[in-house]
């Protein structure tokens, strides 16, 4: 559904605003600087392309005052026409329409001046163009002064206008003026309409809304009518009529039997008759307001009469005063049934009938079997119901709600989900269970049946005990048993001993671990020794990983590498000679000069060193 | 008045961010507790209302199933969580973590504390956890053709709403399997998404802070949340109901 919202349309400037806005952009964002000596294909460019931005410029806003004011012949009848009551349908049409014209106007103008610009000859020539192109174009908008003041000052009321959306449910109020229109409204919306007693307090639409059964209502308060032709009536009339004749809406057509308004109930009848046509097909409700002044029964015979005739026609007649109040929520009330009914039965019959039709029903179940499915409160709940039933005010015991205690401690509230928790044993509540713990998931381990399983065990045992499962054996026994526990002593005594001086001989030989290299070497040497009778090899190579082939060794009998094996300083000095001539080609490669080193080409310059040197001295070269 | 508008940080899906059923209730855990404390207030006196947080994350509403026998929570949910949740709630509910392909349970399944309705393609192990934790019969069904049935569905012990554009037949058919009344409606002016919108039980229910007055009208006429019983849809609420679609 379209959505009326004029409040949101684009200011426009006056003529003069908008010729400076766009001159000084052009100024603003193209370049500034261009000399005479510049190439002369740089220098029309240079100007072609501020004729052509400040074009482009006018282009943009013109065009966006065009689309953002609202379409005529686009928008709802209703505003379409209330526009043309307060602004001249023709006089808005050729407003923008002359702005559209301006945009093309500039548009052609901008391309005559670009063709000149290809043929100027100098930057003289160029600069002139570019005055005439720009000056022309303001001269253009200046032109358009009318027309944006007008635009201006229409943007303004229409952003002033009441946002009425003339789909939803609407009941409009209408009568003569001063018979208590804009008083009904304050009565049953939270409109605040100016009321006073004189004639037309109201000169335009007000809009309230009010709630009733579930939904929201619009209520417009229209200026009063007059009794005449609609070729006489005033803008602020027109008005009200706009809005009778296009929006599908209840109306409420307010009369003032006591007469007050300085009208008689003749002539508000004759008004009556007169717009009575735009009524046809909407509910409608004829108030007899100012009840708390004459009511109804008092009037004189004739004129009980004439209302008679409007009850035999078939119109609803309620007596009510917005004075008092009396009268006004059965107004209300009348009114929105009407219009709701009416509502109902035009969607009804439209397309989407059936769409709607499945949200009213429902679906009550059929019994599939016996069971009982009651519904599950709590008694608590139910005691409450209860006392609200029985119409009592429940006032509940005031706890602190957390949201209460975040507002108190503000930055230092931390939301404690393990308050509430419910365990055995209160205490355990804060103790930290890690998620995971040694690259466990400490959760897998976790037997929720633990405790009862020791109780069990502890019980069991219990009863062991009790039955004398352990002192039985003391008596039983017998010379046999007696042995083979000495012996099995013996025997663990034994094994102990032997574990504990293999750990210590182990312990010291504190051999580190051989490289992968060395090992095989050591196991080949063992898988050899194995063919020897007694060992087994396969023996051998198991235990080859673990054994260390090297000997035992103090550090002080460790030697340096370079003397290992050495016999005398003789030998030794050849040895370091061979080493150093073995590694000397190898350093030779790493001392060539790189691609990154320095390096000087050519030493001595020729140019530097050649000729004859008269004054100065030579460093300087 | 037993219906509540609410919004979790700005967000009025309610139902995403709470389980709400007959003998505990699961907020998510939000930056502020004014959410939690609406539930709080209404509720806190009757049942445990728990912040709770699933695979870390707050749309507790759509990853867990449960009534009052019982919660299923997605294999997603931590340890850590479980455990939270075992702490938090009573021992008359068992909490149990289901392996399930579908694993935002809240919005494959739907119960109450007798029948459930789950998605068509939901596995058979899963189904039978559902019969033996939930202690429900479960059906398997697509509501206004859509197998989400826990998003497009909400129902009590008493009536349910579902997806406004079931027709009638379907609402029958689902009425009957359910041995609630049923209603086709909205929640959160116009949204279909019932059971994002909604979290109801037995005697209360939220929805989000956009649900219009017809609208919660209807969930409090079909839920039967009203301390005075009323027809479900009067003549007078029918008409309103037909208006105020547009």
């Amino acid at each position: 559904m379209t959505q009326y919202n004029f409040k949101q349309l684009p200011i426009v400037p006056n003529a003069k605003d908008f010729i400076d806005i766009v001159l000084s952009k052009t100024h603003r964002k193209t370049p500034t600087v261009v000399h005479r000596h510049f190439k002369i294909s740089r220098i029309r460019h240079f100007y072609m392309r501020k004729v052509k931005f400040t074009q482009q410029n006018y282009h943009d806003k013109l065009q966006q005052i065009v689309d953002a004011f609202p379409k005529l012949d686009a928008v709802h009848p209703f505003y379409s026409d209330l526009m043309n009551v307060l602004y001249d349908r023709d006089h808005y049409k050729i407003a923008l329409g002359q702005l559209n014209k301006a945009k093309h106007l500039v548009d052609n103008l901008a391309r005559d001046y670009t063709r000149l610009l290809k043929y100027a000859d100098s930057l003289y020539r160029c600069k002139q163009l570019k005055i005439a192109a720009l000056g022309r174009m303001s001269t253009l908008m200046k032109r358009q002064t009318k027309s944006l003041e007008y635009l201006e000052q229409v943007r303004q009321h229409l952003s002033r206008l009441p946002s009425i959306d003339p789909n939803t449910r609407t009941i409009i109020i209408s009568g003569f003026p001063n018979v208590g229109k804009s008083s009904f409204i304050n009565k049953v919306t939270r409109a605040d309409v100016d009321v006073q007693p004189y004639a037309f307090t109201t000169k335009s639409l007000f809009v309230g809304h009010m709630d009733y059964e579930y939904l929201r209502w619009q209520v417009i308060d229209t200026p009063g009518l007059l009794d005449q032709t609609l070729d006489h009536r005033s803008t602020i009339e027109m008005q009200a009529i706009t809005a009778l004749i296009h929006l599908r809406a209840g109306i409420l057509y307010i009369m003032d039997l006591s007469e007050q308004c300085g009208h008689t109930l003749e002539e508000q009848l004759k008004l009556f008759r007169n717009i009575q046509p735009v009524f046809k097909g909407k509910p409608l409700i004829i108030c007899l307001n100012k009840m708390d002044v004459l009511r109804p029964e008092d009037l004189s015979q004739e004129k009980q009469e004439v209302l008679n005739t409007l009850r035999e026609e078939g119109l609803t007649l309620i007596a009510m005063s917005t004075l008092t109040e009396e009268g006004v929520m059965e107004v209300r009330r009348e009114i929105c049934d009407l219009l709701l009914a009416e509502r109902v039965d035009y969607k009804m019959q439209g397309k989407r009938a059936g769409d709607i039709l499945n949200r009213l029903y429902v679906a009550m179940p059929q019994m599939r079997n016996d069971k009982e499915r009651p519904p599950c409160i709590p008694q608590s709940v139910l005691d409450r119901r209860a006392r609200q039933k029985d119409g009592e005010v429940e006032i509940r015991p005031k706890k602190k709600l957390l949201r209460e205690i975040e507002q108190e401690e503000r930055e230092e509230y931390a939301c404690d989900l393990r308050q509430h928790w419910k365990l055995d044993n209160d205490e355990e509540k804060y103790d930290f269970i890690p998620e995971v713990w040694n690259g466990h998931n400490v959760y897998d381990f976790v037997d929720p049946d633990i405790l009862q399983q020791l109780e069990n065990l502890e019980r069991e045992e219990g009863m062991r005990e009790q039955s004398g499962f352990y002192n039985s054996d003391s008596d039983m026994e017998d010379d046999t048993s007696r042995e083979n526990h000495i012996l099995a002593e013996k025997i663990r005594d034994k094994r102990n001993i032997l574990i504990q001086e293999r750990r210590v001989r182990k312990s010291s030989s504190n051999k580190s671990k051989l490289p992968d290299a060395v090992m095989r070497k050591a196991r080949s040497k063992s898988a050899r020794r194995s063919t020897t009778p007694g060992i087994r090899g396969e023996d051998a190579m198991d235990t080859g990983r673990s054994l260390s082939t090297g000997a035992a060794r103090s550090r002080s009998r460790s030697m340096p590498r370079n003397e290992e094996g050495v016999m005398n300083p003789v030998v030794k000095k050849a040895a370091n000679k061979r080493a150093k001539r073995n590694i000397r080609n190898m350093t030779r490669r790493v001392h060539t000069a790189g691609e990154a080193d320095r390096r000087i080409v050519v030493k001595r310059p020729k140019h530097l060193l050649a000729g004859k040197s008269k004054m100065g001295k030579s460093w300087r070269r | 008045m037993a219906c509540f508008r609410a919004q979790f940080e700005g967000n009025n899906e309610v139902g995403v961010f709470s389980k709400l059923t007959n003998s505990y209730c699961l907020t998510a855990i939000g930056q502020s507790e004014n959410f939690y404390s609406l539930f709080e207030s209404e509720l806190g006196d009757s049942i445990p209302v728990v912040h709770a947080s699933i695979a870390s994350c707050s749309i507790i509403g759509r990853l867990c199933v449960g009534n009052k026998h019982g919660l299923l929570v997605p294999i997603t949910c931590s340890d850590p969580e479980l455990q939270h949740l075992r702490n938090s709630l009573p021992d008359s509910v068992k909490v149990q973590r289901v392996d399930e392909k579908l694993s935002a349970l809240g919005n494959v399944i739907c119960c109450n504390d007798y029948l459930a309705l789950a998605h068509p393609d939901l596995d058979k192990e899963t189904e039978e956890i559902v019969k033996d934790t939930l202690k429900v019969e479960v059906f398997r069904q697509t509501i206004a053709g859509h197998p989400l049935v826990g998003s497009y569905c909400q129902f009590n012990n008493k009536g349910g709403l579902v997806h406004s554009k079931t027709n009638k037949l379907a609402l029958n058919e689902l009425s009957s399997l359910l041995q609630v009344p049923l209603v086709a409606g909205t929640v959160n002016r116009g949204s279909d998404i019932i059971g994002g919108g909604l979290a109801v039980n037995d005697w209360s229910a939220f929805c989000g802070l956009t649900t219009t007055a017809p609208e919660l009208s209807v969930i409090e006429g079909v839920f039967k949340l009203n301390v005075h019983p009323v027809p479900i849809m009067g003549a007078k609420m029918r008409a309103t109901i037909v208006d105020s679609i547009s």
